[in-house]
């Protein structure tokens, strides 16, 4: 017994300890709490990358509600499913901007949940911060409600034309699914090919077939030193064993984001993807907020996806700070300010929003990159990573 | 109109689109007792008919929804004929055929459909005039749409004609040999039933602005499932009841998940899902006839004869 109520004293001792610590920090972030959201892919197609992704937003959230929160206040994080469905993704935004009020909406992934959940978010004064890829997106009128972290198809495309003529092909052959940005990959692809002299064929295929032995057989009628296999994961790796098992003995490119170590596991033959090249948008090498995510996400290889909702938070909350309020228009009016145009580089909202609070001016670098916007919304300018996968295992070839 | 009463009457039209698509299966697979898993196809059919209509050619929204109808009954038309010797397991594959190929040719035919970027800006009606109390005025007209839609659906089903469907639906062999010409009471029926989901398209693409390949996926056609289903195959009153309280509980498991702690967004999402199926179980489980079962009145008396 003596036993016992000592132990309890001392774990109720630890506990007030412990209060008493996190008191200042608590009492500071008090009144009525910052609502910010992400809608995420937690099921459907997009199911295994919004996971991590609202984890990150969650993980910086927490990170700032520690320091002290923003102006004083908490900040709350709620997380809707969009079940990369626009019909269920509307509702969930619905709720979000009517019951939570949020002021700002993080992460929506597919292109047809984002421009289904856009007019919702401008109609009612609410920043939305995207990943999606598609041309069309950043042209909708949002005035300015709108910003996104991933390169558009034409940025992405010209430098991976550019990267394809170095490695000195001059036969290439597209397989791509049907996407949003299907049409602009083959067209764009085409243009830079043709100026640096190499020719392009392609073929659009269903993402859900279980054989591509027929497409194969096309693209390989083509005579292609190179084939840019332009698919998501799962029908990626049906695509390469298809294309292995045809003999193919020219260069292999694709897409990080679906030529990843998952692909590898899954086809669990390294012939088949040995010396497969891969492209992504990529932070400068040795960006330290790129350090962070990888904790976060739990692997070396976080997806972009993940490291772009990290910036979302970051940068809304500096917005925040730097606005003195917590308005969606406060956001779009702000976040440009804290993510471009020069001053004291962070790599977090924790440091972002002290070096705001003591009025200095700041500029983020994130985990996806510089993160400065035009005034449509597109990033300006990345920098990407470009791999080599070699025994099973990505290999760096440069970030340029 | 802003907060929780936005969200509410934005769920109320939600249900509306829900409560038509309802109402059309319950008159093809409740009344004649074909079983139509393509229903997210018309429903696509309307959506973008009305509004390739108002975006491209400007039409006026009402011809929009004109065309809507037309376009879901003549689809209605062409699955019935081609597939005149199926029934039971068989049409079902084809309609879920059907259904699938009408979102391919969304996702592919780019010249008409613009593909899987879908087809945004469509026009709300007074949309500029009513501002933020836009939601709230055309959940109001989703109640007067599906009332009225009920209502002639109703009458439908007690009149001579919805017997005669019922008779098709239980042995159409039997109504043959009654007299009855089947195919032309199927066709029908079928013509009607598409029109309907093509409306319930139609209004959606009005009131969401926005229209793409993503959103007719075979997802919606399990929730109007669920929704007779629960409401009660064959009944009209049912299939409204049930559409309502599929949107009901589509929403309400969003509380009740995130009530929940200690759990990340994912598993709250994968409660929800979990929830529809535990609810379709149940309601299979312990009330198959559905909440208001099916009424079938006495056929009238003859006249007595002398």
């Amino acid at each position: 017994m003596t036993d016992r109520s000592i132990r309890l004293t001392r774990r109720t001792a630890l506990a007030v300890g412990t209060a008493a610590l996190a008191m200042p920090a608590v009492v500071r972030a008090q009144g009525e709490p910052i609502r910010l959201a992400t809608l995420t892919p937690l099921t459907g197609a997009g199911g295994s990358y919004g996971p991590t992704m609202a984890k990150a937003a969650a993980t910086v959230i927490e990170d700032v509600n520690k320091a002290g929160g923003v102006l004083g206040r908490r900040v709350q994080l709620i997380s809707e499913d969009d079940q990369t469905n626009p019909e269920a993704g509307v509702r969930a935004a619905r709720k979000l901007i009517d019951v939570d009020k949020v002021s700002a909406i993080m992460g929506t992934w597919a292109s047809s949940v984002t421009t289904a959940v856009a007019p919702l978010c401008w109609e009612s004064k609410t920043m939305l911060c995207t990943v999606s890829g598609a041309d069309s997106i950043t042209l909708l009128p949002h005035q300015g409600y709108l910003i996104r972290t991933q390169p558009n198809s034409t940025l992405q495309l010209t430098r991976l034309g550019a990267h394809v003529l170095s490695l000195g092909v001059k036969r290439v052959f597209q397989m791509i699914p049907q996407t949003p940005f299907t049409q602009s990959s083959i067209s764009i692809m085409d243009a830079t090919l043709k100026k640096g002299g190499a020719e392009q064929g392609s073929l659009i295929y269903d993402d859900k077939k279980p054989t591509y032995r027929t497409e194969v057989d096309q693209a390989l009628r083509f005579n292609p030193d190179l084939i840019f296999a332009a698919g998501y994961t799962p029908d990626s790796v049906v695509l390469l064993k298809d294309i292995f098992r045809a003999g193919f003995k020219g260069k292999i490119i694709g897409m990080a984001y679906s030529i990843n170590q998952k692909l590898i596991d899954q086809i669990g033959q390294a012939e088949v993807v040995e010396g497969v090249y891969t492209f992504a948008p990529s932070p400068a090498q040795g960006a330290t907020a790129h350090e962070r995510v990888k904790k976060i996400a739990g692997n070396d290889n976080p997806d972009p996806y993940t490291c772009q909702v990290y910036d979302h938070a970051s940068m809304v909350l500096m917005a925040i700070a730097a606005a003195k309020d917590a308005s969606g228009t406060a956001i779009r009016d702000n976040v440009r300010k804290i993510s471009q145009g020069g001053g004291k580089t962070v790599d977090n909202a924790v440091d972002g929003i002290k070096a705001i609070t003591a009025g200095e001016k700041v500029d983020y670098v994130g985990a996806s990159g510089p993160c400065d916007f035009d005034d449509k919304g597109d990033i300006i300018d990345c920098k990407f990573r470009y791999e080599q996968i070699k025994a099973n295992k990505r290999t760096l070839l440069k970030i340029a | 109109m802003s907060g929780w009463a936005n969200y509410i009457v934005f769920m109320v039209a939600t249900g509306g689109f829900y409560a038509l698509l309802a109402l059309s299966l319950n008159l093809i697979w409740g009344g004649a007792g074909m079983v139509n898993l393509g229903l997210a196809g018309f429903f696509a059919l309307g959506a973008y008919a009305s509004a390739l209509l108002t975006v491209k050619l400007g039409a006026p929204i009402l011809a929009g929804l004109a065309g809507a109808l037309l376009v879901g009954a003549v689809g209605g038309y062409v699955v019935t004929m081609s597939t005149t010797r199926l029934r039971g397991d068989y049409l079902a594959i084809v309609t879920l055929g059907f259904a699938e190929t009408i979102r391919l040719i969304a996702n592919n035919e780019i010249w008409l459909t613009r593909g899987s970027d879908g087809v945004s800006g469509i026009p709300g009606p007074l949309k500029a005039e009513l501002g933020s109390w836009f939601n709230a005025v055309y959940a109001a007209g989703m109640i007067g749409i599906v009332a009225l839609v009920w209502f002639g659906l109703r009458r439908l089903d007690q009149s001579p004609y919805g017997r005669a469907l019922r008779a098709v639906r239980e042995d159409q062999q039997v109504a043959q040999v009654a007299g009855k010409r089947i195919l032309r009471f199927k066709v029908e029926a079928f013509a009607i039933s598409a029109a309907v989901a093509g409306l319930a398209g139609a209004l959606y693409g009005h009131f969401n602005s926005y229209v793409a390949p993503d959103i007719f996926q075979p997802l919606i056609t399990v929730y109007i499932f669920l929704a007779v289903a629960a409401g009660g195959v064959g009944r009209v009153s049912g299939a409204v009841l049930g559409a309502y309280l599929v949107v009901f509980f589509l929403e309400s498991t969003r509380f009740a998940a995130a009530a929940i702690p200690g759990l990340s967004p994912v598993q709250h999402a994968a409660i929800r899902e979990m929830l529809v199926g535990l609810a379709l179980i149940l309601v299979l489980r312990v009330r198959p006839q559905g909440i208001l079962p099916e009424r079938i009145p006495p056929a009238p008396r003859p006249a007595s004869v002398t």
